[in-house]
């Protein structure tokens, strides 16, 4: 028999994910999140000598296409992608493993069950007779433990032997049709029957360790606390310990992608157009997607540490008390949780969720959740401004986004996304002693996908933008080498477009904001470059002095060294302090700021003449909500396709102006014109998210479509 | 027969009932928890978690939580 394409199913918390990156590794095609396999996902194996196809279906309980996840599995299932099916079954809890067992077993000939976690069964007081199940279902079944490398390996060798010695070996051997069509009562009863036959019970059932964490972690009083001691854990490890890191990447791929080339380029004798190209848009996207790397990969792992352990299921119960208040199932946060750490896996994670209302209205509510990329700013704008409150003052942000949040929840809930609230089911795995190896490879499998993903958008927006800023006209020429200058066609756009900041207090002398705020479309952080860069050109222009910048030396292990130094500095300062929420960094002096992020203390000066310290916060709050990245627009646009897509890119940029002005006017009160103005957007918005809510008629629930 | 049939969402911490059925059988959410295995005659058990809502239940080894205004829709009896 030819096998090219294995498929693994199998239902949610069985291990089929570990168990498809034990046997791929990295050779994915698409990142994979526990219960958020996002698309069919695909990688490669090597297999009886051949490399062959493994497709890495949802996690689904059964096979109707209730969910968008049971769709694909149903549809990959259907469309006969595959050759084999590795069916994944949890042995301490058969009966629901079963269920789609059954289902699968109805659809496919080619059926082998992995016995999975028999170690927890046992330890729940239960044995499974391996061959027994195997007669019952008339497939071969063999045990694995997927955590365990050398395990999964002895399992897939079993496998190779036992079709090697035996072609037949993988036909079923009962008639497939058993299964077909049975009512879920009927299933359960004939499953039920087979459970009897092959588990045995060995010890007296008594509390099983699951229960017992459970009696604390879901106590009516310690719940809450334990819940935000574990939110403030994961921001620490990924904020706090991730930013060590920053400086780290930033100044090496800097040096490797942008000073080296630039200084060869010119060693050659290359036009300053390819320069500018390559160093200026390629090298400094891919230095600008190199910084994201370290917070990106701690969220990335703190998130598959709670995933692991089995606590992630728990965050959705304890959220839902809040969550069901705007129409929310509690699994709907766990989406916001991983959108602190970035925006653009928290749209794909919205996967998770029932129905397609759910999904849209978590969608837009997770660009709210301020992520890493907008804490620079934060940082750089406090700590000009507002001395020993800096801490406070990004606090409140946080907290800002997390109301503006809870808004849109209830605006949408009675605009865009009316419908029938969903009820809430959550299934509880077992907790498991997380496994350090498994959490690095999840984590690094993401990362690499993330990596690849959002730096294609990166570079090229760097790309575009560097040849932009270096562009410019002087006496009806084109020119090139006008970075951050006035003279740019980008410095000429921002100025052209200051007047629509102009409510929201960004004077219209202050143009750099206004440019800074288009860079920032790209990636957030890139408005802290902005902003340095072009406060410091005014200062020349001011002095008089030369607009060209002056050619540093090329110094490649000084930066080295310094690369390596930042790293050491930075695990003083986190760990020194535990410093949760980099918090330090916005609550230091200004010239450990000015280090610490590169830039000139001019910036400071700058930052507290051009703004107040209200007109600041309206301008941190617009950064906060208004259009997400480029990234996410992107991922939005695959979730939820590009009519929605522009409703929320409309909307948060509609409603970060809005917000931004009024609180702005109230706070410093100038123009009662511009408040109303402010208010009529809001007005606005809600009637155009009604009317839209009117058309928008394919948010109802389809007959059995809706979860 | 003094089989007494009570609502799930009412039963106490750390007992045992018997599934008897749903409020309504046609409704889509007793159709996903029928799949989940909630048919009439499997044990269910109120863990010890003292959460008040959602509610932590176990049947068939499997721990799930529910809301209590949702739990109400599921019928249980003390016997067979």
């Amino acid at each position: 028999m030819n096998l090219n394409k294995i498929a693994i199913a199998g239902i949610p918390n069985c291990g089929k994910t570990t168990l498809f990156n034990e046997l791929t590794g990295s050779r994915q095609k698409v990142g994979n999140w526990p219960g958020v396999t996002v698309e069919k996902v695909e990688g490669s194996m090597t297999f009886m000598g051949k490399k062959v196809t493994v497709i890495d279906l949802p996690g689904t309980n059964n096979l109707s296409p209730d969910t968008e996840d049971q769709k694909v599995a149903e549809k990959a299932i259907r469309e006969q992608e595959h050759d084999l099916i590795i069916n994944v079954v949890d042995a301490s809890n058969l009966s629901r493993n079963l269920f789609l067992t059954k289902d699968l077993l109805a659809r496919t000939p080619h059926v082998v069950v992995f016995l999975n976690m028999v170690d927890m069964a046992e330890q729940e007081g239960m044995r499974i007779d391996k061959a027994a199940l195997a007669e019952e279902l008339g497939v071969p079944v063999i045990t694995v433990i997927s955590v365990d490398a050398q395990s999964v390996k002895n399992a897939v060798s079993v496998l190779e032997k036992a079709i090697a010695r035996d072609p037949e070996f993988l036909h079923n051997k009962k008639e497939a049709s058993a299964f077909l069509n049975l009512s879920a009562n009927d299933a359960y009863s004939r499953i039920d029957a087979i459970c009897d036959k092959v588990i045995t019970y060995s010890t007296k059932e008594k509390e099983s360790l699951t229960d017992r964490i459970d009696k604390v972690v879901m106590n009516k009083y310690a719940s809450i606390p334990i819940f935000f001691l574990s939110m403030l854990v994961t921001f620490w490890l990924a904020i706090g310990v991730g930013s060590i890191f920053i400086d780290f990447f930033d100044i090496l791929a800097g040096l490797v992608f942008v000073d080296i080339p630039s200084q060869l380029l010119g060693l050659i004798g290359a036009p300053d157009w390819l320069t500018v190209f390559l160093a200026g848009g390629v090298g400094a996207g891919i230095q600008t997607v190199a910084t994201f790397i370290p917070v990106v990969f701690f969220m990335f792992f703190t998130i598959a540490i709670l995933e692991d352990i089995g606590y992630m299921a728990r965050i959705g119960v304890v959220a839902d008390r809040v969550m069901r208040k705007i129409g929310l199932p509690g699994s709907a946060f766990i989406p916001m949780v991983v959108g602190f750490g970035c925006t653009v896996p928290a749209v794909m994670a919205a996967r998770t969720l029932g129905s397609k209302r759910d999904r849209y209205m978590t969608i837009f509510m997770a660009p709210f959740m301020s992520c890493g990329a907008r804490l620079p700013v934060y940082a750089l704008f406090a700590a000009a401004l507002y001395g020993k409150s800096s801490g406070l003052v990004v606090f409140l942000i946080y907290l800002s986004g997390l109301m503006m949040a809870i808004f849109t929840g209830f605006l949408l809930k009675n605009s865009l996304f009316k419908g029938t609230p969903s009820y809430f089911v959550m299934d509880l795995p077992l907790y498991h002693t997380p496994k350090l190896s498994n959490i690095l490879k999840s984590a690094w499998i993401r990362l690499k996908l993330f990596v690849r993903k959002a730096g294609a958008v990166v570079v090229i927006a760097v790309c575009i933008l560097g040849v932009l800023s270096s562009m410019g006209f002087s006496d009806g020429k084109l020119t090139f080498g006008n970075e951050d200058s006035q003279e740019s066609v980008l410095s000429y756009a921002g100025k052209a477009l200051s007047p629509v900041f102009e409510p929201m207090g960004v004077s219209r002398d202050n143009w750099p904001a206004s440019v800074a705020l288009f860079t920032g479309l790209f990636a957030k952080e890139a408005i802290v470059g902005t902003v340095n860069a072009l406060y410091s050109s005014m200062d020349m222009a001011e002095s008089g002095a030369a607009a060209e910048s002056e050619e540093d030396e090329l110094d490649i292990s000084g930066a080295v060294v310094e690369a390596f130094t930042s790293v050491g500095e930075g695990f003083v300062g986190v760990f020194g302090t535990l410093d949760i929420l980099g918090v330090g960094l916005v609550t230091e002096e200004e010239e450990v700021i000015a280090e610490e992020i590169e830039l000139d203390t001019a910036v400071f000066r700058h930052i507290s003449r051009n703004f107040t310290p209200v007109s600041a916060f309206a301008y941190l709050l617009f950064v906060l909500m208004y259009f997400p990245c480029l990234a996410v627009v992107g991922a939005a646009r695959q979730e939820m396709g590009g009519f929605y897509t522009v409703i929320l890119v409309s909307y948060t940029t509609l409603l970060a102006w809005a917000v931004s002005t009024l609180f702005y006017q109230i706070a410093e009160g100038h123009h009662p014109v511009y408040g109303i103005a402010a208010a009529a957007v809001l007005g606005f918005l809600y009637l155009a998210l009604v009317l839209l809510g009117k058309r928008g008629h394919d948010m109802k629930p389809a007959k059995g479509s809706a979860d | 027969m003094t089989t007494s049939i009570t609502k799930l969402s009412e039963i106490p911490k750390g007992s045992q009932f018997i599934i008897k059925g749903f409020e309504n059988q046609d409704s889509e959410y007793a159709e996903k928890l029928l799949k989940m295995g909630f048919v009439e005659g499997t044990v269910v058990e109120r863990t010890s978690a003292d959460i008040s809502d959602p509610m932590v239940f176990s049947l068939r080894h499997c721990r799930v939580a529910l809301r209590k205004k949702e739990a109400a829709e599921i019928l249980v009896k003390t016997d067979m």
